[in-house]
């Protein structure tokens, strides 16, 4: 099932998004580019903040630990230096959580990176923050009892393919290069690759292209890969922004 | 961080002379609110108020303490509310603003100290453990009327929210999961709601629920909390003008209106949640809740 979200539905910031999938709701706001304070300005390129908001209590090293793996992603995103000395407020409110997440035996900050990813990259769209490319993540785990990875699974799916050996993310760029990986537990290289080789499967597959997709259709993925359906939802935004320019 | 933007002078004059004439930016009624909606989430516990453009998420989650050595038989209740900088950029993250301060301060005294939730029945086993309860406010989008739209928002997740059963033998207490026995309701004692005033022409105009441009101009506001039996558990006055103590009483009679409008409402809602839970009617057969 590929994500739902909804772009700008806050009136108040300059861009949002409202994201939903397997479980994971979040809530994303960009503001920018907006007045830096003097100790954070950067003289040739915009600083970029990020903020994560859990759904319960205030922040813990958990939450710094997302915001510093999210602002290296984004920043290679980012088209930080038309922008100088100005700032670009991310902020993502976690919302939601699968009622499983705690003890499915995958490292909640790695389970909920794609999803946050996800977020602050619809919501710098909406913001119109000048991007040089977009990006696709997944999160990919082996189990210790098969070696077929599985690809961006439900919290429930994960409940019963435990004990789970490793888990990855990996994020691709619009053009399909790896732009981020954070890794956890025991895996050999091998391993390593065909993690990459099936989240690029479900990231950045070209339409109509020939690849392992017979077992993610048992599963319901339809559609196309991510990076078609980031595609599809902007062109979907767009289209109802430019009504008045269309209709005739 | 950049400071919230300040409301021109033309915008400022435009609405305080149009209040004059009695009509209102949006062309509500002096007393009207503007429409709210409330949905609830999957879970239990979870409230998304949305009045007129704000928007405010309350989420109610609950763990089990060992409850303060002076207080042994209550268990713990706690308001948290922090701005982010997703409702506007002049909220930083840990440091609050005047408005954080008044928010947290006046749904303290709301709902915590007017006892609108029984504390005593979070008692596990006394002085040993307690259930300590925690509401988290996120404002999401910001266009005034705060205080009303988080006191909503607050005691309708609390009335949604299902805590865990346990089974108490002797010092030892199981937390029952929600498959093995079906959560039980908190017990609310009653339901307190606000309304703000805000108030302008020295104290001589009031409006109910401004928005933030008229926040932006008033000269100060009243903020009202009551239950819909009339009983007040706090008027709360900020800002210089004086205001007539006959106005205080006129305001107290709109705001009750307004609360018995809005407690309405909100049991309509939960009236709808708890239909659509109770999908099959097997709701009542399930349910561990004692007849009081």
């Amino acid at each position: 099932m590929h994500p739902t979200t909804q772009l700008s539905p806050l009136h108040r910031a300059d861009g949002s998004a409202t994201y939903t999938s397997n479980g994971y709701t979040i809530i994303g706001a960009v503001n920018g580019p907006i007045e830096v304070q003097r100790r954070d300005e950067l003289p040739t390129e915009a600083t970029l903040e990020v903020n994560v908001r859990p759904a319960v209590g205030v922040g813990s090293p958990r939450e710094r630990h997302l915001e510093t793996l999210l602002h290296g992603a984004l920043r290679s995103v980012v088209l930080t230096e038309s922008l100088p000395r100005s700032l670009v407020q991310i902020t993502l409110q976690v919302s939601g959580m699968p009622s499983e997440e705690g003890d499915c035996g995958v490292s909640s900050s790695l389970s909920i990176l794609p999803h946050l990813l996800h977020t602050a990259l619809l919501a710098l769209l909406s913001a119109s923050i000048p991007l040089s490319t977009i990006l696709t993540a997944a999160l990919v785990v082996i189990p210790s009892s098969s070696s077929t990875p599985l690809v961006s699974p439900t919290a429930n799916q994960l409940l019963r393919a435990k004990p789970i050996r490793s888990a990855h993310v990996f994020a691709f760029s619009g053009d399909g290069s790896l732009l981020m990986n954070e890794s956890d537990g025991v895996f050999s290289l091998q391993e390593w690759d065909e993690a990459v080789e099936a989240t690029e499967e479900v990231c950045c597959k070209e339409e109509g292209g020939v690849g392992l997709s017979e077992g993610m259709e048992v599963d319901g993925r339809e559609g196309g890969s991510l990076d078609t359906w980031l595609r599809e939802v902007v062109r979907g935004k767009v289209n109802w922004e430019m009504r008045w320019k269309t209709a005739r | 961080m950049p400071r919230e933007v300040e409301i021109s002078i033309i915008e400022r004059e435009f609405i305080q002379n149009a209040l004059q004439e009695g009509i209102r930016r949006d062309g509500r009624e002096f007393d009207a609110f503007r429409p709210l909606e409330l949905n609830f989430g999957d879970e239990y516990g979870v409230a998304d108020v949305q009045l007129g453009k704000t928007r405010v998420i309350v989420r109610i989650s609950v763990d089990v303490v060992a409850p303060p050595p002076e207080r042994k038989f209550d268990g713990v209740f706690q308001i948290v509310t922090e701005f982010s900088p997703m409702a506007s950029p002049a909220f930083e993250v840990g440091r609050p603003t005047d408005a954080e301060v008044i928010l947290s301060r006046v749904l303290e005294k709301a709902i915590r100290r007017s006892n609108a939730l029984d504390t005593e029945s979070l008692c596990i086993i006394a002085g040993l453990k307690c259930f300590a309860l925690r509401a988290d406010v996120h404002i999401v989008d910001h266009d005034g009327g705060l205080i009303d739209a988080s006191c909503i928002a607050v005691m309708a997740a609390l009335q949604h929210f299902r805590r865990p059963d346990v089974i108490v033998e002797g010092e030892k207490a199981t937390v029952l999961s929600t498959r093995e026995r079906d959560p039980i309701p908190l017990s609310i004692l009653h339901q307190p709601l606000s309304v703000t005033f805000s108030y302008y022409e020295e104290g001589n105009l009031f409006l109910v629920d401004a928005d933030l441009a008229e926040e932006q101009v008033r000269q100060g506001e009243i903020i009202i909390t009551m239950n819909r039996h009339g009983e007040i558990c706090q008027v709360n006055k900020y800002g210089g003008a004086p205001v007539e103590p006959l106005d205080l009483l006129n305001l107290n009679n709109v705001a009750l209106q307004k609360v018995k409008d809005i407690s309405k409402f909100i049991q309509q809602k939960l009236d709808e949640d708890a239909k659509k839970r109770d999908a099959g009617g097997l709701m009542a057969e399930l349910s561990a809740e004692n007849a009081r």
